[in-house]
């Protein structure tokens, strides 16, 4: 097909070829195409099968407004291609059809639509209730337009943006360019959304007169010039608004172009004012087969020629309601298209010179006429029209008819936020009513159809939101409203609702194949209000998201019911108002974890690494995943395991130790300096969630770890608890400044030794005690001696920078014991046969300190200091329904069950916390957590794995802790 | 989320920025009388106002600090003190 290739207005450039596949065949079209114009210039005319009668489908609006064009590309189902930019390569395919779009065997049921009344799925099929399983499973398979594939992969990137603004205009047409421009000139920092790829609205795509000796389209072009030259416009095109919210926020999203880095990224925007300027779509004719291929809309006939280049037929008929249609019958005229008649629905208040424009050229001009009936089975063949009484009913044949009601507001920008729209008698159609706070409407959404109009409009609109930004004095508003009154106000709209038909083929909603007769069942049945003739008959419901039937439906329903234009209610629309892909909302992939300073030494040692909260740790050192050789070095020789995702914090000033004493269980203010304090914190129910040791370092100054999890939340949680007191004291997160190195085994003193020169002896430096001293006499280290894996054990803090450094000079000097590695997975098993507990494997969010027997930790002398969680503790104390941490050996030296396995007898009486077949202890061991009255030592506990089916598994309760009871090796 | 938060230290923020502290409940009763009752009131029970009501924040992703403001449940608008104020005399 040969495009126009000389208009000023064409957004294409034929020069430039793009190739696509089309049912496995490649096809051309050309740069600035969409997929459904390029498929169009291939001679395309059906591009779907609707929903339910799988009537064939072609372009009616080109703005997505139905789902007319929804096909699968690049294997995305329901993708609507009038609003898809053509990409090279791009496989496009046919949905909802057996067989062809052009032979659809489904299509039969166009013919039995009377066996489907309006919700003929509520109520068919459940009696007897035994039929409904197999009818679903019939109706599943041809409910629905396109199938994803299981196999599926979303590609592409996906992006998204927080900005904020002064004021963000929603749509960039004259309205929102001119109120953009306003308030960019009074200085304010402007966001302008435009959802077509050009600003212009709609003046972009028309060739007639905005004034003497410039057209709109080189009047779109001023506006748009001026607004790209603004600094203080920030512009986004191909860029769709999804909904608004209070305090002003707008989302939306914008589509990528070739030189952007994203395909599609979601946006944010945060203004102080919106103003909405969405403009009109058009309101669908109703008429018996008003959605025929060939049928269009005026917008859409007139944009396929002006801006893509396309001629929409050879002979056309016209059945409009605007202006608008008539503009479009003189341009297609002139571009060669032969108009058979233009039939306007009102009988007057047609633009005079434009009805002199018709004469000119010998156009037959009606008025008072209607479209009655399209024919033609796949393709428009001839249309009926009559007077709107339905009279003098007259055939002319024709290959296009551009047919529409008139314009309507696009209003969702405003009820999505709460706003109010009213019918209104003389435009005919729903305008702007309560608006959200500071939030302002703009152009021919307030129902203005002259252009000046429209453009101050949009000034008026940019002043109200400078004055809610302080920018814009009221003499400037009353200036703007004064220059608004002197201009003209909308014009009287078309009234006509329907057709004169009875509805058994005119399709309110294409979307959802409702007709009016199924729109009148349901009024029958007695629903009342639009609203809920919506739900019953899923007219609106549909990818289009009301666009087709949202003016309509109202209307109809109120005529049918024999209402005042007062009462006419219009339906809801919600967010997103543009259907938008789930990847977009997603955003980029965000993997983020945190690295130790031992990362990457760790990863060349052979670390396998695994998520743990926002970190990523080595969990093993080898394939051999039970870590015997990790935990055997370390039980016999020694071990080095980097621990620098333990919570690090400093707490000083003068009430830094009522600040401890509220949170953690201990008593602090015994804490003496030198010495170590094991203490766990508790939430308000008692329950424990954080342990970790506290040192005190100066009067009033303490340094004291949390659990990796945990650190991020401590001083949330420390300043949450104390919120009311006016404390004074400070606390410093240490955690990613200071590294962790724990130097664990009966060799361990002998490796510290070598690079250290203090006295490192058990007399001089015991268990349980702490040091500070200097390595090379530049680095400090912070040394506690620790036995969390209940061997000879050191823990050295150091500032991340020099990790690495302390981390090479404890392996050099443990080269002649064959220091090792070892993982997280080796410190689990080490520190379970010691049954030290780790928060979280050992207790669940009921679990309480009491529970995990950890009770020896509070003192519960220090009620002033209103401990989080002691009254609560007081009150479980004697409660013996309570789970309790129990030691336990496998019988028979059996092997260890699963963490996670249940303890049953006739019910759950509790479940394993950890379990591992023991290197150390050469038999399956663990910790669980049972019902107190299984608690006692030699208790026999039955274990319940996943599908082990009727077998069980048996272990015996035994003291605590499984290995060195008495704590030797840890103090030696 | 549409709702924003005044920070006292970092001024007006985007309501992403903070955690939810609860309901305004006064400060940590007094250990001594308290029964498991009421202890467990204090900790738990909620008044769940539609309408205005104070409640605690959090702004985790700024200054760190916690502070209460008034909030109309049923608009997720903040509201000034000055104006819960007027409408409790009114």
């Amino acid at each position: 097909m040969n495009r126009l290739n000389a208009l000023p207005t064409l957004q294409i450039d034929p020069s430039r070829k793009i190739s696509f596949i089309y049912r496995n065949k490649q096809y051309y079209g050309v740069e600035g195409d969409t997929v459904a114009t390029a498929l169009y210039s291939n001679g395309i005319r059906i591009f779907a099968r609707s929903l339910k009668y799988h009537r064939p489908r072609g372009i009616y609006s080109l703005d997505g407004e139905c789902s007319n064009t929804c096909m699968e590309v690049d294997g995305i189902p329901n993708v609507r291609c009038e609003n898809t930019l053509l990409k090279d390569g791009m496989i496009v395919k046919e949905q909802n059809v057996v067989g062809s779009l052009e032979n659809d065997r489904m299509s039969f049921i166009d013919k039995i639509d009377w066996m489907m009344p309006a919700g003929f799925y509520y109520s068919t099929m459940h009696k007897p209730a035994k039929i409904w399983p197999i009818a679903m499973k019939q109706i599943r398979k041809v409910a629905g337009l396109g199938v994803l594939s299981p196999e599926f992969k979303m590609t592409g990137k996906y992006d998204e943006i927080f900005p904020t603004a002064d004021v963000c205009v929603i749509g960039g047409g004259p309205a929102g360019m001119s109120a953009a421009l306003e308030a960019s000139d009074k200085g304010l920092r402007v966001i302008l959304l435009e959802s077509r790829s050009v600003l212009g609205g709609f003046f972009e795509y028309r060739s007639h007169e905005y004034k003497e000796g410039q057209s709109y389209h080189d009047r779109a072009k001023e506006l748009s010039a001026q607004v790209e030259g603004a600094e203080k416009i920030r512009v986004f095109t191909n860029a769709s608004m999804i909904g608004t919210y209070n305090n002003n926020l707008v989302t939306g999203f914008q589509i990528g172009g070739k030189n952007d880095s994203f395909d599609e990224r979601y946006m944010e925007i945060r203004a102080i004012s919106v103003i909405v300027a969405t403009g009109c779509i058009e309101r669908p004719l109703l008429f018996e087969n008003n959605e025929r291929p060939g049928i269009m809309q005026m917008g859409c006939a007139l944009r396929m020629a002006h801006t893509y280049g396309l001629v929409p037929g050879d002979t056309a008929v016209f059945s409009i309601g605007h202006d608008l249609g008539i503009e479009t019958a003189i341009c297609l005229h002139d571009l060669g298209v032969k108009i058979a008649c233009v039939a306007d629905i009102r009988k007057s208040g047609q633009a005079s010179k434009l009805v002199a424009q018709l004469t000119e050229r010998n156009i037959p001009f009606l008025t008072g006429w209607v479209a009655t009936k399209a024919h033609g089975k796949k393709h428009i063949k001839k249309v009926t029209l009559a007077t709107l009484e339905g009279r003098q009913p007259t055939n002319y044949d024709c290959d296009l008819l551009v047919a529409s009601a008139g314009l309507t507001p696009l209003t969702s920008g405003i009820t999505v936020a709460k706003g109010t729209v009213k019918y209104d008698g003389h435009t005919g159609c729903f305008l702007p009513d309560k608006m959200p706070a500071k939030m302002y409407a703009a152009g021919r959404i307030m129902g203005f159809d002259d252009a000046l109009s429209i453009e101050s409009s949009g000034r008026l609109a940019g002043c109200r939101a400078a004055l809610d930004c302080e920018a814009c004095s009221t003499t400037e508003l009353s200036d703007a409203k004064n220059q608004l009154d002197g201009l003209p106000d909308p014009a009287a709209g078309c009234k006509l609702v329907i057709a004169p038909v009875e509805g058994r083929k005119s399709f309110i909603c294409f979307d959802e194949d409702t007709t009016i007769k199924n729109i009148n069942q349901a009024i029958e049945k007695g629903f009342d209000v639009p609203e809920l003739i919506k739900r019953f008959t899923s007219a609106g419901t549909g990818p289009g998201q009301g666009g087709i039937p949202g003016h309509n439906l109202p209307l109809y329903v109120a005529k049918y019911q024999g209402m005042s234009d007062v009462s006419i209610r219009s339906t809801n629309v919600r967010p997103p108002v543009i259907p938008t892909l789930i990847a977009t909302y997603a955003g980029s992939n965000h993997s983020m974890f945190k690295r130790t300073p031992m990362d990457e030494m760790q990863r060349n040692d052979g670390g396998i690494f695994r998520n743990i909260g926002v970190w990523q740790r080595a969990r093993y050192f080898s394939s051999d995943l039970s870590c015997k050789n990790e935990i055997e070095n370390v039980r016999s020789n020694v071990g080095i395991l980097d621990g620098s995702t333990l919570g690090k914090f400093r707490i000083f000033g003068p009430d830094a130790v009522k600040a401890l004493e509220r949170v953690f269980v201990s008593d602090i203010s015994k804490i003496k300096e030198g010495r170590i304090k094991y203490s766990a914190m508790c939430n308000d129910d008692g329950c424990v969630i954080d342990d970790g040791v506290l040192i005190k370092q100066g009067e009033n100054d303490y340094y004291f770890t949390t659990s990796t999890g945990r650190a991020g939340s401590t001083i949330e949680w420390i300043r949450y608890h104390t919120r009311y007191d006016d404390w004074d004291f400070h606390m410093v997160n240490l955690t990613d400044s200071m590294g962790v190195i724990n130097l664990s085994g009966p060799n361990a003193r002998k490796v510290l030794e070598k690079i250290v020169d203090i006295d490192m002896s058990n007399t001089a430096f015991g268990f349980s005690e702490y040091k500070e001293f200097q390595l090379d006499s530049t680095i400090p280290v912070r040394c506690m001696r620790l036995g969390f894996v209940g061997e000879l054990s050191y823990e050295l803090h150091v500032p991340s920078s020099y990790m690495k450094t302390v981390w090479l000079m404890l392996g050099e000097a443990g080269k002649e014991y064959n220091i090792q590695n070892f993982g997280v997975e080796a410190q689990n098993v080490l520190r379970m046969e010691k049954c030290h507990i780790i928060l979280g494997q050992e207790s669940e969010q009921r679990t309480n300190l009491l529970d995990v027997g950890l009770g020896f930790l509070w003192n519960r002398n220090k009620t002033e200091a209103k401990t989080v969680g002691a009254v609560a503790l007081r009150q479980a104390e004697n409660d013996q329904t309570r789970l309790k941490l129990v030691a336990f050996k496998m019988e028979n030296k059996g092997r260890a069950p699963r963490d996670g396995a249940l303890i049953v007898d006739k019910k759950v009486r509790g479940y394993i916390c950890t379990a591992r077949d023991s290197f150390t202890l050469k038999e399956g061991v663990g910790m669980a957590l049972v019902e107190g009255d299984l608690s006692k030592n030699g208790t026999r506990l039955e274990i319940y794995e996943d599908e082990c089916g009727d077998d069980r598994i048996y272990g015996e309760v035994v003291p605590m802790p499984l290995y060195d009871p008495k704590g030797i090796r840890m103090k030696m | 989320m549409a709702l924003t938060i005044t920070c006292p230290i970092c001024g007006k923020r985007n309501g992403y920025e903070f955690r939810f502290g609860g309901e305004e409940k006064g400060p940590r009763p007094v250990e001594k009388d308290l029964t498991p009752q009421s202890w467990c009131d204090y900790v738990h029970m909620n008044n769940c106002v539609a309408g205005v009501q104070e409640e605690w924040w959090f702004h985790k992703d700024g200054c760190g600090s916690w502070f209460s403001i008034y909030r109309d449940t049923t608009t997720n608008y903040e509201v000034e003190k000055m104006e819960v104020a007027n409408n409790e005399q009114a």
